[in-house]
């Protein structure tokens, strides 16, 4: 494709899709040597674009640096075409809580992309060849590559450096990758992989290496209920497909992974409130023209009038989260919990070698079924993607069925910094099972 | 009358605690960079110089160091604060339950741990339409703090801490002079049962100011049968008193957690890797103890300078503590500058061969004096002859009368006798030979035993 046409396509595709809040507009600008192209999440820094992270809060903020993981695709020969929208800050399951755009699925433009990574989702689906940089916290990777039908990896935390990377909660944010089949992963994982002295908490890794498989997997119990009836058949199918190419599946009970939910939402909206903190006024949101205002009047008018009601409301949790008094009860047994949570995982990989759920209680709502949703029966959707993201261990989720048309994805869980497992099946999975690309194409 | 200190000290580190840039930005906002303005996407890296710094300094006061410590997010918003919110340590600091002597009393440290500085405010334009300008240089400069006990009786006695801490710090990691009025404390103190806390007080001289303004508003207040009550007050440098703070009266809520992007550090093992020096008050009491040294004789030498302590520990170790102390505490103290300047590090060289004539009699003293005055650059001046031998005997009698201590000491310690001889040389500015003066003093103590 010539530069030309696939400025062209990608105009297209926005227009349909509405994926980037952001992308090079001048056809000129897509010529020249590049070897791939690929596109980043909003919240993640990059010189020639602004970096809004869905939020009107940061509305003109031109980042002077490059994300580590831009930075090193760039080198590798690909070329930057545009930031994808997503759910304000990454507080979102549906791509919908953005004031600078809302993607639509591929499969069916009344429905959401997923999120938070949803415009990532959306762009890995419906562009050739493309390679999409996602970031999870919570299950931002998996949820949109199981609604749009796509590979979405999240590796080890402290895998991928996240210099460059706005914030939603540090101890749980995780950079990967989205695209429409895992071989493009396996060839770029790589890439934006190792340690970067920007970074600390990427210093300590193991060498990644793309090998190893899945010879087993343990299906918790606790995840097979509140499925969908279309979700709950189909990935008994899948399950029955990787029986036949010789996984052997356990079923296991998994207790522990009940209260990850509860311990995820507290950690991160703990530590989102306290990054949000700098969104106040002095040099993000709009400036209000009162001076006269005091400084506390100040950040509370901006703060009010910028951020989105769901970043209000994660704010609220998070501050309660860690206020004297309710620190202990919160705060410090959500930590406990992460613990009890990571080891429950490792019990079951002293047997097998990952553990299987589907990725999504359902395929992906319509937009106006998403309005509808209370806040808690939202976060309960992420009840099969928080406990590896709470865990820090890698992720893979696979299409593995196609339910009136719409894709629903599974999710494999491995050890930590064994990633490499996960993209050795999901190529064996790709022999079997047919990955559907969405009828209206870019 | 109780006062406790919270004091904060710049580490002299090159660079800032969480980046690169430099601690010695002059022109306004200058030194800045994305982390230490706190650009979205960017994040800190810890200078290991400033957590070695805060370990010598926690081993120093004796704490016991903390096997494995993290960072917090102090949470609070004011437009100084980039990221609003401080990394600090909350859970774990560098180390706990020290102790530090100040006058021959023991002064307990509660906690000493590392954190950064928030930017400066500035005010600027006409009063009624002023406004508020932020200068970022110093924004992540690295500090540690010191939690000190409510040990403290008197405010001058917390500068006398403060002070003596200063010269400990200034050897220990290369504090500079300026310290003394860059140095700043929160200072809680009680007179009667309730505390009141003074926040951020800039310099010694405003420390003890403030607290000598405080000690008498309270017991003004203690003395017409009022009660004081507990609050923050803030220190008027212009007036030196202490006003309300205006900032709210309840216990701010910081909510604390953890600091996720710098991971934990296990600084035992680096604790017990590092060796704290010999620092001058500890030399000082070391040579007030081996050679018997008054204590502010032992202080001077020590803190004229570090290399005068060198050579006095050198014609201690040749010549005996009695030669050593009578030309240090005389014509070495009052020559060093000059000493120094001319012969920079061989000065103690140069000095050795003129003090060991001396000693063994090869010369008067009033020789080795003119050769020191040459070696100085000085001119050499003819010493008066001595005044009358009974002037001397006087002194000395005199001398020891005051001292009964001395003469106590003297009976199992011969070396007492070195303090009265420091002391004549003083007075008498080196009129008389050492010897004369040292068979006299002893003479005149043998007499008493």
């Amino acid at each position: 494709m010539t530069g030309k046409d696939l400025a062209t396509t990608v105009r297209l595709a926005d227009e349909r899709y509405r994926m980037f809040a952001e992308k090079l507009e001048d056809p000129l600008a897509y010529e020249g040597g590049h070897s791939f192209h690929f596109s980043a999440k909003d919240n993640l820094c990059s010189v020639e674009f602004q970096a809004r992270a869905g939020s009107r809060i940061l509305e003109g903020y031109n980042p002077p640096f490059d994300a580590t993981a831009i930075k090193r695709l760039k080198e590798a020969g690909g070329l930057l075409i545009g930031k994808t929208n997503m759910d304000e800050f990454g507080f979102g399951s549906f791509g919908t809580n953005s004031d600078i755009g809302v993607p639509l699925n591929p499969f069916d433009t009344t429905r959401c992309c997923g999120g938070s990574s949803g415009g990532a989702g959306a762009a890995a689906s419906v562009l050739d060849g493309h390679l999409s940089i996602g970031v999870s916290t919570g299950g931002s990777i998996s949820c949109p590559a199981s609604f749009c039908g796509v590979v979405g990896l999240v590796p080890t935390y402290g895998r991928v450096s996240r210099w460059g990377l706005i914030d939603y909660g540090n101890s749980l944010d995780k950079i990967g990758l989205l695209a429409s089949s895992s071989d493009m992963i396996a060839r770029y994982l790589p890439v934006i992989s190792g340690p970067d002295a920007l970074d600390p908490t990427s210093q300590v890794q193991p060498p990644l290496s793309i090998e190893g498989d899945v010879g087993s997997v343990a299906i918790p119990e606790e995840a097979l209920a509140g499925l969908s009836d279309g979700v709950r058949k189909a990935f008994e199918e899948a399950v029955g497909r990787l029986e036949g190419m010789g996984v052997e599946v356990r079923r296991v009970a998994m207790p522990e992974l009940r209260f990850a939910l509860p311990a995820y939402y507290i950690l991160a909206t703990a530590e989102a409130s306290t990054n949000l903190a700098r969104y106040c006024g002095m040099r993000y949101g709009d400036i209000v023209e009162e001076t006269d205002l005091g400084f506390n009047e100040l950040f509370s008018q901006v703060r009010s009038k910028d951020l989105g009601n769901e970043a209000k409301r994660r704010i609220l949790l998070g501050t309660f989260c860690r206020m004297v008094g309710l620190r202990d009860r919160y705060y410090i047994k959500a930590l406990q919990v992460r613990k009890l949570v990571i080891q429950a995982y490792e019990r079951q990989f002293r047997e097998v070698d990952a553990v299987l759920t589907p990725t999504m209680p359902f395929v992906a709502p319509r937009l106006d079924e998403v309005e509808k949703m209370s806040a808690l029966e939202a976060y309960h959707a992420d009840f099969l993607t928080v406990p590896p993201n709470l865990a820090g261990l890698p992720h893979i989720s696979l299409p593995c069925a196609y339910i009136d048309g719409l894709p629903a994805g599974m999710q494999l869980v491995a050890p930590h910094w064994e990633e490499g497992r996960l993209l050795s099946l999901a190529a064996r999975w790709e022999r079997e099972f047919q990955y559907r690309r969405p009828e209206g194409g870019a | 009358m109780k006062i406790g200190l919270e004091i904060h000290i710049q580490l002299p580190t090159r660079t800032k605690l969480f980046c690169s840039c430099s601690t010695a930005g002059d022109e306004v906002n200058s030194s800045v960079c994305p982390i230490c303005l706190g650009f979205p996407g960017s994040r800190p890296m810890l200078n290991r110089r400033a957590l070695e710094m805060g370990i010598s300094i926690a081993k120093f006061l004796n704490c016991t160091i903390s096997e494995r410590v993290w960072f917090s997010r102090k949470t609070y918003f004011y437009p100084d604060l980039v990221k609003n919110f401080q990394i600090t340590q909350y859970e774990t600091p560098l180390g706990r339950d020290g102790h530090f002597t100040v006058g021959g009393r023991r002064i307990g440290i509660w906690e000493i741990h590392i954190e950064e500085d928030p930017g400066r405010i500035k005010r600027a334009g006409r009063a009624g339409e002023e406004i508020a300008l932020v200068d970022y240089n110093r924004s992540g400069v690295p500090l540690v703090e010191i939690v000190t006990a409510p040990d403290l009786t008197s405010p001058e006695e917390a500068r006398a801490f403060l002070s003596d801490l200063l010269i400990e710090l200034r050897h220990l990691i290369g504090l500079s002079a300026q310290d003394e009025t860059t140095v700043r404390a929160d200072a809680n103190i009680s007179v009667g049962e309730e505390r009141v806390e003074i926040k951020n007080i800039n310099g010694l001289k405003n420390i003890e100011r403030g607290l000598k303004f405080e000690v008498k508003r309270q017991s003004k207040l203690l003395a017409a049968g009022k009660k004081i009550t507990r609050e923050t007050r803030r220190y008027d440098e212009e007036r030196g008193t202490t006003l309300p703070s205006r900032e709210k009266e309840f216990e701010e809520d910081y909510g604390y957690i953890g600091e996720p992007d710098l991971g934990t550090f296990n600084i035992g093992q680096m604790a017990r890797a590092l060796e704290v020096p010999e620092t001058p008050l500890a030399r000082a009491s070391r040579l007030e103890r081996e050679h018997g040294l008054a204590s502010s004789s032992a202080r001077q030498i020590v803190l004229t300078s570090w290399e005068l302590a060198d050579l006095f520990e050198t014609l201690a170790a040749r010549f005996g503590a009695e030669t050593a102390t009578t030309w240090t505490l005389g014509p070495l103290s009052s020559h060093w500058k000059e000493l120094q300047e001319r012969h920079g590090d061989g000065a103690g060289e140069k000095v050795v061969p003129i003090i060991e004539e001396v000693h063994t009699g090869a010369i008067t003293d009033a020789e080795a004096r003119m050769r020191l005055d040459v070696l100085a650059g000085r001119e050499a001046v003819i010493a008066t002859a001595p005044t009358a031998q009974g002037d001397l005997e006087q002194l000395v009698v005199r001398l020891v009368d005051e001292h009964p201590e001395v003469v106590k000491d003297y009976r199992n310690n011969p070396r007492a006798a070195n303090f009265l001889i420091g002391q004549v040389m003083k007075e008498t500015q080196g009129r008389y030979a050492s010897k004369e003066v040292s068979d006299m003093i002893r003479k005149e103590l043998e007499k008493r035993v």
